[in-house]
């Protein structure tokens, strides 16, 4: 197995830069952009005086070096600060909110490889037929649906009128965590399993064609060993990659699906935090999120590793 | 006089508090869905209506609010004296009332909560108790308060969410260096004299309490408050999916009822669609200095322009299109249920040739250009502006809207460097001393940072603080709105009630204009 010990090292020792640019990036950034966090919550009632007196309290009226060194000083005691809007610490927010999208993010990967899969196959095989039409086109309906129209369809149908699922919300215990996520989950996988399905038939395609295919059925193997070990596992490498690279995309936050929902993800988290300008969990969320999806990244190109001998590593 | 109104409130406690004397069910649970959660349950810190508006379920205040939101009633107090010169007022407390942890709340709590509350430097609400001195505790039923000038408003600034009583001890027990962090903790598990008792909180998802056993309140019946067992606060920030679950029955209310579901819902038989009064306008900021902060002339500094602007929207037409008719017009820049509101009749009603013969007047009949800040993504204020572009365009007005996100508004409103911006108020304090401060006193904000002065209306404002005959202080506020409404620095469009439903086994519920949603009397009946 081309990966080696030494290889993974080195990939999580590269994270550490990107981190530390990222961090100091978007510090600046977020601080450059108009407004200011104390007259977007106070809104209407902002006189200058509180605004003056409370961003005073929140060091923000510091010169920008400054604010980082004491943001570091904090940062080394394990302490990302309070989140301005919501009163309470940034690192609870985070991790109060982070692995409800990790959850979703999860099932809704999972729900789309169980669909993908199968029908990236049966459209393969039988490409250029009807078959293979209408479940290319089925899943393009999946596709180019507003994540909002199809959110609030699943809802009303399955759960306001057929009552199989809750009405949004997130439950309390785990069984129950994964009984609100699924409608969630489900609508996220519904376009994330179109892009899949697509790529992976187009690569099912192209491998059967392949001599090693040929070569393999001449031996006299059974199909489903023909399809399992040969055509799948070197059909399947792109779109590892391309799962990948969507679920990086999917932890940033599937922030509609989440607010049609009411799950308390990190997506929601991040759009308030933008919109009040909420330093603090700006910047805790965005370093979260970094570490998190680098370490997506890595184990997709641990996988493609694993698949592809020709990678190595 | 003090002393007769004294004498009327210890008469106003053997009445009791103003709640149906019919049997309510006591019992029960009610989940009630929010548009958004909570962010610190502090009266004195918190700066959001999400946190105000359920405070009074956690929390009493020394009076209450009653039913209409316009007077007050007894609460943790049950009479007051005034001094004759109102500089000095003498309260008594109410006896045998326990926090929801058990412990008695003394005079001790009371001056140190209303100290804490009056403190300049603590939150942004300080300045509703501006006149206070001193607080003094006189006797172990009786506070002492001592005013720097006399106050016509301190028994409703004393109804108002700022003043609530906390437990002193357990307050000052909580984890935290200063005030804001003992502030903080002490929120996470706040512990109050009112109706319900904290229980436990998961942000942004759901919020629970339970009946306060140790309540100090009766109903009319004599039977103790509150009715429900307990309320569980969840938040919905979606408006389609808050509604789904209320007509699923997943909970048994939902706030925040967009405008353009309401006629549904009405007609919805397992539902009660209700529009409570509320002290919501939502208007028009102009900006009226000479020039915009480029160096451009500004056509809004001429007052025939601003009121040609008002004269060419046709109101009511806006508030079908917009609100689908649950809005109403305004009389004055302040809402119907705010006191002292005057004017005789909607303001500026519709007359596009009245409009067109005062731009003329000022030199614009050939129209002019003027661009409007908008907050994107709302859907509200597109509708409003849509329709104002359009009515405009007849009278010759090319109105340019320019979307921006909260921030960046509120950074160009409070520089001054806008043209026009949509704008929305509640008061937070039943008497118009508040919205007048912030409207058309311009030492304050600068009239909504228009740039509008007018040294009359800052000279009877100023005056209207220390003035205690009521004729004389609603007068002045007449003179106010007179004023102002024939400058105007703003285009008032409509007020609009508080938008809640709620399945039909509920029963009870009151929301005042200003906001406060009130548990206490709600009760689930089979």
């Amino acid at each position: 197995m081309p990966v080696s010990l030494r290889y993974v090292v080195l990939r999580l020792l590269q994270i550490v830069p990107t981190f530390i640019l990222i961090m100091v990036v978007m510090f600046v950034l977020v601080r450059l952009l108009p407004g200011d966090p104390t007259s977007a919550l106070l809104g209407e009632r902002a006189t200058d005086e509180a605004v003056a007196r409370i961003n005073a309290q929140l060091g923000l009226d510091k010169p920008i070096p400054v604010q980082f060194v004491i943001f570091l000083e904090n940062f080394f005691r394990g302490d990302l600060g309070d989140s301005i809007v919501n009163k309470t610490s940034v690192l609870g927010l985070v991790l109060n909110r982070l692995p409800v999208t990790l959850f979703l993010t999860a099932l809704a990967s999972l729900l789309s490889v169980a669909m993908a899969v199968p029908l990236a196959f049966v459209a393969a095989l039988r490409h250029g037929s009807a078959a293979d039409s209408i479940i290319r086109s089925a899943f393009q309906v999946g596709l180019s649906t507003p994540v909002f129209y199809l959110g609030i369809l699943l809802l009303t149908l399955f759960a306001a009128h057929l009552r199989w699922f809750p009405v949004g919300g997130y439950g309390e215990t785990l069984a129950d965590k994964l009984y609100h996520l699924f409608l969630p989950a489900l609508t996220l996988a519904l376009s994330l399993s179109a892009v899949l399905m697509r790529n992976l038939r187009n690569s099912i395609v192209e491998v059967l064609q392949a001599e090693y295919v040929d070569f393999a059925r001449a031996k006299g193997l059974k199909a489903r060993i023909v399809l399992g070990k040969h055509v799948l596992r070197n059909a399947v490498i792109p779109t590892v990659t391309l799962l990948g690279l969507n679920i990086g995309t999917l932890l940033g936050g599937a922030v509609i699906t989440e607010t049609v929902f009411a799950v308390p993800g990190a997506g929601r988290l991040m759009i308030e935090a933008i919109f009040g300008r909420d330093y603090p969990v700006i910047l805790g969320l965005t370093m979260a999120l970094a570490l998190l999806v680098s370490l997506v990244f890595l184990v997709t190109d641990l996988v493609q590793a694993a698949l592809d001998p020709r990678v190595s590593a | 006089m003090k002393k007769l109104i004294g004498a009327l409130f210890s008469i106003a406690l053997a009445l009791a508090v103003a709640l149906p004397a019919a049997a309510a069910t006591k019992g029960g649970k009610l989940v009630y869905a929010r548009y958004a959660d909570s962010l610190l349950l502090d009266p004195v810190f918190n700066d959001a209506n999400v946190d105000i508006w359920i405070l009074t379920n956690l929390y009493d205040t020394l009076f209450l609010p009653t039913d209409d939101g316009k007077d007050v009633q007894p609460g943790l107090a049950t009479a007051y004296q005034a001094s004759d010169d109102g500089m000095s007022y003498t309260i008594t407390l109410r006896q045998g009332v326990k926090f929801a942890d058990g412990t008695p709340m003394t005079a001790d709590d009371v001056k140190w909560s209303l100290d804490r509350a009056a403190n300049p430097k603590n939150g942004i609400w300080g300045f509703l108790l501006a006149s206070v001195d001193s607080v003094a505790v006189s006797a172990p039923d009786t506070i002492t308060i001592k005013l720097k000038q006399p106050d016509p408003v301190l028994i409703k600034a004393l109804a108002t969410f700022n003043a609530a009583i906390l437990p002193m001890k357990a307050y000052e027990a909580a984890a935290g260096a200063t005030d804001e962090e003992k502030a903080k903790t002490f929120a996470e598990h706040p512990i109050g004299t009112g109706p319900f008792k904290f229980v436990s909180w998961e942000r942004n998802v759901t919020m629970k309490l339970v009946r306060n056993e140790n309540y100090w309140r009766k109903d009319a019946a004599g039977q103790q408050l509150p009715y429900l067992d307990e309320i569980d606060f969840v938040t919905i920030p979606d408006d389609a999916t808050r509604i789904l679950k209320l007509q699923a029955g997943e909970v048994d209310g939902a706030e925040f009822i967009p405008y353009a579901r309401v006629a549904e819902l009405k007609a919805d038989p397992n539902l009660d669609m209700q529009l409570w009064p509320s002290t919501k306008v939502n208007y028009l900021t102009l900006n009226v200095r000479p020039t915009f902060k480029d160096g451009s002339k500004n056509p809004m500094s001429d007052g025939r322009v601003r009121q040609a602007m008002n004269y060419a929207i046709d109101k009511d037409a806006l508030i079908k299109i917009v609100t689908f008719d649950v809005a109403k017009p305004m009389t004055s820049f302040m809402s119907s249920s705010t006191p002292y509101v005057s004017g005789n009749g909607p303001a500026f009603p519709f007359d596009q040739a009245k409009a067109k013969a005062l731009l003329a007047d000022a030199g614009f009949a050939d129209g002019l250009d003027v661009t409007c800040l908008a907050l994107a993504g709302s859907a509200d204020e597109t509708a409003i502006l849509s329709t104002v572009q359009q009515m405009w365009s007849q009278v010759g007005i090319r109105l340019k809207i320019e979307q921006v996100d909260n921030p960046t508004r509120t950074a160009k409103y409070r520089a001054g460097d806008f043209q026009m911006r949509v704008a929305g108020w509640t008061d937070d304090i039943a008497d118009p001393n508040e919205i007048v401060s912030y409207f058309a006193y311009s030492p304050n904000i600068e009239s909504l940072h228009s740039g509008w002065e007018d040294k009359k209306v800052n000279g009877l404002f100023e005056a209207s603080m220390k003035e205690m005959d009521a004729g004389k202080r609603q007068a002045q506020y007449k003179e106010i709105q007179d004023i102002y409404m024939a400058a105007p620095p703003i285009i008032p469009l409509y007020e609009s009630p508080y938008p809640v439903a709620f399945r039909k086994s509920v029963k009870g519920f009151v929301q005042i204009p200003l906001g406060n949603n009130i548990f206490v009397g709600a009760s689930v009946e089979k």
